[in-house]
């Protein structure tokens, strides 16, 4: 029982990952209609933004740095957003797909290097916030705190995404042009800002799970890679635009990845498209797509 | 299966010899070096020119910091040394440093320009097994010298069949040892110091680098331990940030001790979060090339944890006060670059020193600059003295080795937890590398233990 609780967390703990990162993607695809092949290059911005905020201050750093660190990621990757979308993403609304593919991948290998240029090479360490949350006991396993706040902050994260798309005059223009992008501009919706807007908004989500991830694993170049093609895997999983579907969609995927590696770690990718693919057979566009 | 607790003076001088002694018994050994300087009476020209050497090593991504970065910076220090001390047979080393990432196509486009165009005299390189794999073949192809310094891949050199005809390339060689000698001193140091062990489990990167170190340790434990279960094998992605489903599937197996090739960021990453996880409380780990990692974790590196050194390579061993060459090469290491050497560091010793060796003894013979054809024959069977002891290069252009295996231990006057200086085994070279022409799995399935 207890390794199944840990099981399961794990399954959360990823999920929340893949949650922040197919949310920013998400939005984007569902508002704008851009496949944004740089979504993982944003989301090593913030990795490479917090793990250097945070080793900076080296070994004595208080943990507030840490919280400092996780806005910084969220701002720059968000502006990094906003720079994309007004200067190579605008001109590309009207073309076909395979313009957007090549600019998005061109934009993906130009921060790839813009961020080689900034940090180098080499490996960024910022251990520290996963050193000092501490350990929680659960019967004779034990499960990092931390994990448990970065799923903490995913919820938060979601819940602030919901009210924003849900509660607010943006956020409902944001619905509707993602319903009917035409009837919205005829309606008077100023579609461009708007799309800088989510843009931004999608980027710094995309950054922040980034800053979530380097207090365990170090920020290396490439390490945007993996999370993009999981997040593709969630948000044609989930449907386009929908954040229930980000949100259950990454669940699915977190879960069968975790329990994945404990019962089948031979098939662990193959039983992810698997499912991917049952869901997709009756559900096309999607568990919750329009 | 030899038992040596504690590595004194008499013990690193019979082991040093155990491996002319071991590698000569299996018809490994060639002919010993003896470098001539030129003389008066050479029959050849010796250009005035640098000799042009490639050094590649990963400088960016994940395997930089651990080993691309430790290698260049040897090979950086090996050079000015050969440099200060009049050169090979004269001329100056030109080293030019170049990035190893990019993947085997980009790899295989910089080798080709590099011996093509540039028209370097030797390339030094490569840290990737998959790397290797694909520049290896391009020596013959383009008739360039080319010596891999740290991939580990026990295929490059053998062929599917045992036995197998040698060498595989007449101009591409490997200055050290394979995986196979880290995986065998793994298994043997196990049924040396831990004979009860009855679950195991592996973790491994799910390449070539990850299956192949897996099967021979696999192979060689079941040959040493005819009951023992392997309860679980994980196959990670290369670069995977996150380890926690495999961290709980293996506390779940219930193994008492976890193979693992994991290594780079991988190593390091999979080790913090198995730290937050207790993983180290119920299990112990059995790293093939773990000798880097406790210098990059720092103190909250556990104890306890059996590590190879990719041969004999560690900063303290052979003990300083009985090999003068580990001395100096340590001290003159810390001093430059304040870190120790780790094995990568090793390997390009072993790599340019060779080579000097090689051109030395070519050239002895001919009385002149040798061709790459003529350095090539005289590599073959080669035997060199390192800051690790000895290193020979057999007929089929692979290194020959002794392994060290160890435990990591909290020591005082170490910022990280280094092996046990009373734990450390060593298993000479014929112990774990298979004989010239035999495939290093059938050479373990024949042992009769």
């Amino acid at each position: 029982m207890e390794n199944w609780i840990i099981y399961l967390l794990n399954g959360l703990y990823f999920a929340s990952f893949l949650f922040l990162t197919s949310l920013g993607l998400s939005i984007i695809l569902g508002t704008m209609g851009i496949l944004n092949l740089a979504h993982g290059s944003l989301y090593a911005i913030g990795a490479f933004m917090a793990a250097w905020i945070v080793g900076a201050f080296g070994a004595k750093a208080p943990i507030t740095i840490f919280f400092v660190a996780l806005l910084a990621a969220l701002g720059l990757s968000g502006l990094m957003g906003l720079i994309m979308e007004t200067s190579i993403i605008r001109p590309m609304y009207h073309r076909a797909l395979e313009y957007q593919l090549l600019i998005t991948f061109g934009a993906l290998l130009l921060i790839e290097d813009l961020i080689k240029m900034t940090w180098g090479g080499t490996a960024y360490y910022a251990s520290k916030p996963f050193d000092v949350m501490g350990i929680l006991s659960i019967g004779s396993n034990q499960y990092p705190f931390y994990f448990l706040f970065v799923m903490l902050i995913a919820l938060a994260a979601g819940l602030g995404i919901w009210l924003i798309m849900g509660k607010t005059r943006v956020g409902i223009m944001l619905r509707a042009i993602s319903m009917d992008r035409e009837m919205a501009k005829a309606m008077g919706i100023r579609i461009s800002k708007l799309n800088t807007l989510a843009f931004g908004m999608g980027a710094a989500l995309a950054g922040l799970a980034g800053a979530l991830i380097v207090p365990t694993t170090p920020a290396l170049l490439g390490i945007g890679m993996e999370p993009l093609i999981l997040a593709f895997i969630v948000v044609v999983l989930g449907g386009l635009g929908s954040l229930k579907g980000a949100m259950i969609g990454s669940l699915i995927v977190g879960e069968t990845r975790s329990l994945g590696i404990v019962f089948f770690p031979e098939i662990e990718l193959p039983l992810l498209f698997l499912i991917a693919v049952i869901i997709l057979v009756f559900k096309p566009k999607g568990l919750f797509g329009r | 299966m030899e038992k040596k607790k504690k590595i004194g003076r008499r013990e690193f001088i019979k082991s040093a010899g155990a491996v002319g002694v071991g590698l000569g018994a299996a018809g490994l050994l060639g002919t010993s070096v003896k470098v001539r300087k030129a003389t008066a009476a050479q029959t050849r020209s010796i250009p005035k020119t640098p000799i042009k050497i490639a050094a590649i090593s990963f400088l960016t991504g994940a395997a930089a910091a651990p080993f691309g970065i430790p290698g260049d910076n040897a090979y950086k220090l090996c050079a000015d040394e050969i440099n200060k001390k009049g050169g090979i047979l004269g001329r100056k080393i030109d080293m030019k440093s170049l990035d190893e990432a990019g993947g085997a196509d980009t790899q295989v486009k910089l080798a080709r320009k590099l011996i093509l165009e540039d028209k370097v005299d030797v390339i030094l390189g490569y840290i990737s097994s998959g790397n290797c794999k694909a520049i290896l073949p391009l020596s013959d192809e383009l008739g360039g010298l080319i010596i891999a310094y740290d991939c580990g891949t026990h295929v490059l050199m053998e062929e599917s069949r045992s036995p197998y005809k040698v060498p595989k390339y007449s101009l591409g060689f490997r200055s050290s040892a394979h995986l196979g000698i880290d995986n065998i001193g793994l298994a043997l140091y196990i049924k040396q110091y831990y004979p009860g062990v009855k679950k195991i489990a592996a973790i491994n990167p799910d390449y070539a680098w990850g299956r192949d170190s897996c099967l021979i340790f696999e192979t060689a434990i079941k040959k040493l331990f005819p009951g023992v279960e392997v309860v679980k094998k994980l196959w990670p992605k290369l670069g995977a940030t996150d380890y926690t489903a495999h961290i709980s599937a293996l506390i779940g197996s219930g193994a008492e001790l976890i193979h693992s090739a994991l290594w780079g960021g991988d190593a390091v990453t999979f080790t913090k979060q198995a730290i937050g996880m207790g993983l180290f409380k119920k299990a112990r780990m059995a790293y093939s090339r773990g000798e880097p990692y406790p210098q990059e974790v720092g103190m909250d590196y556990p104890e306890g944890q059996i590590i190879c050194c990719a041969g004999t390579h560690y900063f303290i061993y052979p003990p300083k006060e009985n090999w003068p060459l580990n001395k100096w090469f340590v001290d003159e290491f810390h001093k430059r670059y304040n870190k120790y050497p780790t094995y990568p560091s090793y390997h390009a010793y072993q790599a340019i020193y060779s080579y000097k060796a090689a051109v030395e003894k070519a050239g002895s013979l001919v009385g002149g600059w040798p061709s790459k054809e003529e350095i090539s024959k005289a590599a073959s069977g080669l035997s060199i003295e390192t800051p690790s002891g000895y290193l020979t290069i057999g007929e089929d252009h692979n290194g020959k080795e002794d392994v060290l295996v160890g435990i990591s231990k909290k020591v005082k006057g170490y910022s990280f937890p280094i092996l046990d200086p009373d734990r450390m085994a060593i298993f000479p070279a014929h112990q774990v590398n298979a004989p010239v022409g035999i495939r290093t799995e059938d050479w373990i399935k024949g042992w009769k233990v």
